[in-house]
């Protein structure tokens, strides 16, 4: 049987915290995040704005500070150990920036096995300047030879997750959206059964 | 061993006989909502799953109030389907054995313990008592009782949803859960005790049961 390709968000999911609001929380931008946040996860403002607006609070602080303030986030070391043994079929589909996380893809195993947006920064590389293209995660997911699986969590992933061949939503960080639910074939509660089920995929 | 089992507890129907606003499943008997007095009996095993529907977040969030560690398997398509397709959906990446449960059945402890710790395929038939049974035709044999035939209109017991099985021998027939069991026979036959819940008295009944220390 041809071997499923495993397709993974990457905030709540991976990362045991959102990534944008530990940032903030780092620059005492929190209240200001949470706000946009808390507004996109509800559905009330439409994911791409809601993450443009996100990218421009944390644009006063240089690349390298997000990198690093990253790489602090705990993961789910279970999953990212499962990640890791299953390295060439895995695959992280994130909003993110190209430039803040790709040390963190890379400590995963994941150097070039992921898909995100794409920031432009200045030649020095400290100062980011803007968004140069936000990822349309269902465009991207469609590119996927089926049969794949794909995890994640918020409003964002529904439509990565209905697409899917296996959809689960992982409830172990924070609730899952409802749109994801009802477009998943399995939800989980805790990193230890999602890395059963992923197991006896 | 029980960590080589897969428990499929199906919960997805709308279970509406009852009158209620909300899958039965839910009901509290005595206390306790049936599938949290399943869930308690289960709590040796690893690999539990709950396939759901109607009204899934509210199956979810008292699952999760007692036990974080299940899989919730989705059958977003319960309307239309019936409690073989939700087990189907439960069994799928399951282990080699597989055993069926309905959520909504009040079953005496002493005998779900048995049928899980046997490692044997079996079905668990009862002494007929709802309006509209499926019944099970069974035939005495050197190895113990066994079930013969399901019909709607003889046979000696009851069908109660609860069996075991090898998930490798389960076909991919659409409608009930025994359509499936249903070539795998002879199966032997587990004798269990059990209340249905449809009626208010059939629910007084029950509650009086299970305070009753599981005794009529």
């Amino acid at each position: 049987m041809k071997k499923k390709l495993f397709l993974f968000d990457l905030d709540s999911t991976i990362t045991k915290k959102e990534i944008l609001p530990e940032i903030a929380g780092q620059v005492q931008m929190s209240q200001q995040m949470k706000e946009l946040t808390e507004r996109a996860m509800r559905g009330e403002i439409p994911f791409l704005q809601s993450f443009s607006e996100r990218v421009d609070l944390l644009k006063e602080i240089p690349v390298p500070t997000v990198r690093s303030i990253i790489s602090q986030i705990p993961l789910n070391e279970e999953l990212v150990e499962f990640i890791k043994e299953n390295r060439e079929n895995c695959y992280v589909v994130t909003g993110n920036l190209d430039v803040w996380i790709c040390d963190l893809m890379e400590s995963i195993g994941l150097k070039d096995h992921y898909y995100c947006s794409k920031g432009r920064t200045d030649e020095t590389g400290e100062w980011l300047l803007g968004i140069d293209e936000i990822i349309d995660k269902g465009r991207t997911i469609r590119s996927f030879p089926h049969p794949f699986v794909a995890v994640g969590d918020g409003n964002n992933d529904a439509e990565m997750i209905g697409l899917a061949d296996v959809g689960i939503g992982f409830g172990g960080v924070r609730p899952i959206a409802t749109a994801l639910l009802n477009n998943a074939t399995h939800a989980v509660y805790t990193e230890e059964k999602l890395c059963q089920l992923l197991r006896q995929l | 061993m029980s960590a080589s089992k897969t428990i499929v507890i199906s919960c997805a129907g709308m279970g509406t006989r009852l009158g209620m606003g909300y899958p039965k499943a839910l009901v509290d008997v005595a206390g306790k909502p049936l599938l949290v007095r399943q869930l308690e009996l289960l709590k040796d095993y690893d690999d539990v799953r709950v396939v759901i529907g109607y009204q899934y977040e509210k199956v979810i969030e008292m699952v999760n109030a007692v036990r974080r560690d299940v899989t919730f398997v989705f059958n977003h398509e319960y309307k239309t389907t019936g409690t073989g397709a939700s087990f189907l959906k439960g069994t799928a990446y399951g282990r080699d054995m597989v055993v069926a449960l309905d959520g909504d059945l009040l079953v005496h402890p002493e005998d779900l313990k048995r049928v899980l710790e046997s490692e044997e395929e079996c079905i668990g038939g009862t002494t007929p008592t709802t309006d509209n049974p499926v019944l099970m035709s069974t035939e005495m044999t050197p190895e113990g009782l066994v079930v013969t035939e399901f019909s709607r209109d003889k046979g000696e017991y009851e069908w109660t949803g609860l069996a075991q099985v090898k998930t490798s021998r389960l076909g991919t027939t659409q409608g009930h859960v025994y359509y499936l069991l249903e070539p795998l026979l002879p199966l032997k036959m587990e004798k269990i005790r059990t209340k249905e819940i449809d009626t208010m008295e059939d629910y007084r009944n029950a509650v009086a049961w299970v305070r009753n220390g599981y005794r009529d």
